[in-house]
């Protein structure tokens, strides 16, 4: 081939690559400077739940999720579980009456009871506790640490349901042995400081009804957290109708840097006091500024009542973390001092139990007779409705009314009657958890959304447990007796004034509660 | 008729449910380093809109408010304006769309957008750009974009601009806690979405420097003659192209002339 020749075929192999290229240059440019080309509109590649795919303005009825502040201390989201499926906010709104339940803009604070019911609705587990399982590991690794562990009145009837045994079974023997197998140091029961808030609560009742002290009737419980903080936040005018007595973990906590210190000769800054509820608000409770009794009494400063609070659910994690063998673990049981019960503080748990530990001991104090057999299985403040009422006739007193609430959203009802000054009762129980604690924010998540046949089980349970305790009256607990005589002297004392009540806190400036429901 | 959405940033709780709603719809990743929630919320290549919270202290007391961000969807977007290649395009529901096969990467959306809302994936081998579409395809099919259907307070109403512009300027008048603006309706133009707020917009993070006017108008009577200025100016060259080829070519024949008649002289 001559060399002219070669040079002819490179030119035009590049030439018509030049030509090619181009060619399609200016014509994509061109189409797509015109807007020729369509080409894919981004976005829109997942999906949302279908109530939300409906064209046109039909409103959606269960809808979005309910707000949570990020330093809220008891429940946290994981947004990446969220499916929007709206159920927070049902059980938020309609059950509990907090959300929507303030009129909008929002002062300075996301309104929220701690109650925790979000978490049991939630079907993703998007909604938790929050977890303070390493804290207490932490607390348990020390060995210059003495770790205190009290167990709420449910917590028994609720953890079985982790490991796979039967709805409602009590398992308290095996509950201690496997926070004994976790290293607490020493295992205590609400259920004691249970009776010992009977004997403050009746007794603070027994002065309101008689007119020793001057409050106002009818007397409110305040075991609840998640009740005392919607009672702050909607009905800052009855806060004087709460008892000032504290809940039961928070006496059993302000006593354990107290009185078991004391007794049991240990330094209260080196004891770490856990609880275990079946609870979110309880989270909630420990963190009040308030709750630093033992602080005051012993004069360390940094000291609290109770250090951390963990969910039933949170207790049946670490027992799975720690490969503890659950099912088959020997009974064991709670070390003394601060542990022994009445059938009047195992029914705590239950709506309507709480009144109906009180009005036994209530009974007593008043009359200084054995309450008749009807106390022992009051049946009109039992079961699942949302306001339950009693009559009771005590001699040389007269009637005795009250009435049992569980449900915040059942409460408003009443509260209006109260605050328009025709209520006829003396004594009222606020749970905000419907059915009680045995359905409480911090239960086993059993059965979506929590059925009252799984409630019903465990109240069953708390009720039997009840009936088969020797002593049914919270008076006549001996550890109680023995350490008012010891260490706080009379019930409503001076010590137990400043170890076992407390104060409210008004905070209806952080919100705007709706005028309709006053 | 252009659609739009009424924000009523007075009724938002802060839950979130919009930005959830738009990284399921959107398939979004979630992202550890841009949050979509609290005061350090930014929109990313991920979060084409967040919730930012605000905690505003008027009248001796604290206010806790929050606001969400997207892409503003303007009457007259200046990303469309800048973007050469068409990738951005305003729709007839008046959707600023958005189509990355045609996207060049030049990022030339991202200066031009007063709101700086378009992002990039910079951490993409082959990025694109990213933000709200208005949820295009739902609004197509006559359904909310995403986050105002799944809103629990309706902070967000969704329709026709001019009579959002109506239902905002009643609830202005009829209630005294609103400030007197309706952030959008001429802001850059104006924008699809409207925002109403009883705290000051300056003090929730909104731009309150931004001109009534669109980018585009300042520069469109001369932008406008690009593409005459463009082909005259390939006519201009393809002129002096040819004259040059034309006197390359006399000057040569010149030459060859001259050799031929020298070389008959020395013949």
């Amino acid at each position: 081939m001559s060399e002219r020749e070669e040079r002819e075929i490179d030119g035009s192999r590049r030439s018509f690559l030049k030509k090619t290229l181009g060619t399609c240059l200016t014509v994509g440019a061109a189409t797509a400077a015109t807007g020729c080309s369509d080409g894919n509109v981004s976005g829109g590649e997942g999906w949302l739940p279908e109530q939300y795919n409906i064209p046109g303005n039909y409103p959606v009825q269960v809808r979005g999720r309910i707000p949570i502040d990020r330093g809220n201390p008891s429940i946290t989201r994981d947004d990446r579980k969220c499916i929007l499926c709206g159920q927070c906010a049902e059980v938020c709104e309609k059950s509990e009456a907090v959300l929507f339940n303030y009129e909008l803009p929002l002062k300075d604070d996301i309104p929220c009871i701690h109650c925790g019911q979000c978490t049991l609705w939630c079907p993703t587990a998007a909604i938790t506790e929050r977890d303070e399982k390493e804290s207490v590991l932490h607390a348990l690794e020390n060995e210059n640490l003495h770790v205190v562990v009290q167990t709420a009145p449910s917590t028994r009837v609720g953890l079985g349901e982790e490991f796979g045994l039967t709805i409602g079974i009590n398992v308290e023997s095996r509950q201690v042995a496997a926070l004994k197998a976790l290293g607490f140091d020493s295992v205590l029961d609400t259920n004691f400081a249970a009776d010992l808030t009977i004997m403050e609560e009746a007794n603070e009742l027994v002065k309101r009804v008689v007119g020793q002290i001057k409050a106002p009737l009818p007397q409110f419980t305040s075991c609840c957290p998640g009740w005392v903080k919607f009672c702050e936040y909607f009905y800052p005018d009855l806060l004087e109708n709460l008892s000032s007595a504290k809940s039961p973990m928070q006496m059993q906590g302000a006593l354990i840097k107290t009185y078991y210190a004391k007794e049991r000769n240990l330094d209260p800054q080196k004891i770490v006091s856990v609880a275990i509820m079946p609870c979110t608000a309880k989270k909630f409770e420990a963190a009040r500024h308030e709750f630093n009794s033992s602080a005051y009494i012993t004069g360390y400063e940094n000291i609290r009542d109770v250090d951390y609070v963990l969910t039933t659910r949170e207790l049946a994690r670490l027992i799975k973390i720690k490969n503890i063998d659950f099912n088959n673990l020997p009974s064991a049981s709670y070390d003394p001092l601060m542990s022994e019960y009445s059938g009047a503080g195992a029914i705590f748990g239950v709506t309507g139990g709480v009144m109906e530990a009180a009005v036994r001991t209530g009974y007593y104090m008043l009359t200084e007779q054995r309450p008749p057999d009807a106390l022992f299985n009051l049946t009109p403040v039992r079961g699942l409705q949302g306001v339950k009422e009693a009559v009771l006739q005590i001699p040389n007193v007269g009637e005795l009314r009250v009435a049992v609430v569980t449900g915040m959203a059942n409460s408003r009802e009443v509260l209006k009657r109260v605050r328009n000054g025709d209520a006829p009762w003396h004594f009222i129980e606020f749970m905000a958890c419907y059915g009680g604690c045995i359905s409480g924010g911090g239960q086993p998540r059993s059965a979506l959304p929590p059925s009252d046949a799984v409630r019903a089980a465990r109240i069953n349970s708390l009720y039997t447990a009840d009936e088969k305790s020797v002593k049914r009256l919270s008076h006549e607990n001996d550890e109680i007796l023995e350490m008012y005589k010891i260490y706080l002297g009379e019930p409503g004392g001076e010590l137990a004034h400043k170890l076992l009540h407390t104060h409210y806190i008004d905070r209806s400036m952080h919100l705007t509660a709706k005028k309709a429901l006053a | 008729m252009s659609k739009g959405v009424l924000v009523d940033l007075t009724k938002c709780i802060g839950c979130g449910s919009c930005y959830v709603a738009c990284k399921l719809y959107n398939e979004n990743k979630w992202s550890d380093k841009a949050p979509v929630n609290g005061k350090a919320a930014k929109l990313a290549d991920e979060n084409w809109t967040v919730v930012k919270e605000y905690n505003i202290s008027r009248d001796n007391c604290n206010a806790l408010r929050f606001v969400k961000k997207q892409c503003f969807h303007c009457e007259h977007p200046s990303c469309a304006s800048a973007c050469f290649t068409s990738a951005l395009r305003k729709t007839e529901e008046g959707v600023i769309v958005y189509r990355s096969n045609l996207c060049v990467g030049c990022r030339y959306c991202m200066v031009a957008c007063p709101f700086e809302i378009p992002k990039f994936e910079w951490g993409k081998a082959f990025p694109v750009v990213t933000k709200c579409m208005m949820c295009y395809f739902r609004v197509i099919n006559n359904e909310k974009p995403s986050c105002v259907s799944v809103c629990p307070t309706q902070v967000m109403q969704y329709g026709d601009r001019d009579e959002l512009l109506v239902e905002a300027k009643l609830r202005i008048d009829s209630n005294s806690a609103y400030i007197k603006h309706i952030y959008g309706e001429n802001e850059a133009g104006g924008t699809n979405w409207l925002y109403l707020s009883d705290v000051p917009f300056a003090q929730l993070g909104f731009k309150t420097d931004i001109s009534d006017k669109p980018a585009a108008a300042y520069t469109s009577r001369y932008m406008s003659l690009t593409p005459i200025l463009g082909a005259a100016w390939g006519l201009v060259l393809t002129g002096i192209y040819f004259i040059n080829k034309y006197r390359k070519k006399n000057a040569a024949e010149k030459q060859m002339k001259a050799n031929d008649s020298e070389g008959g002289n020395n013949a």
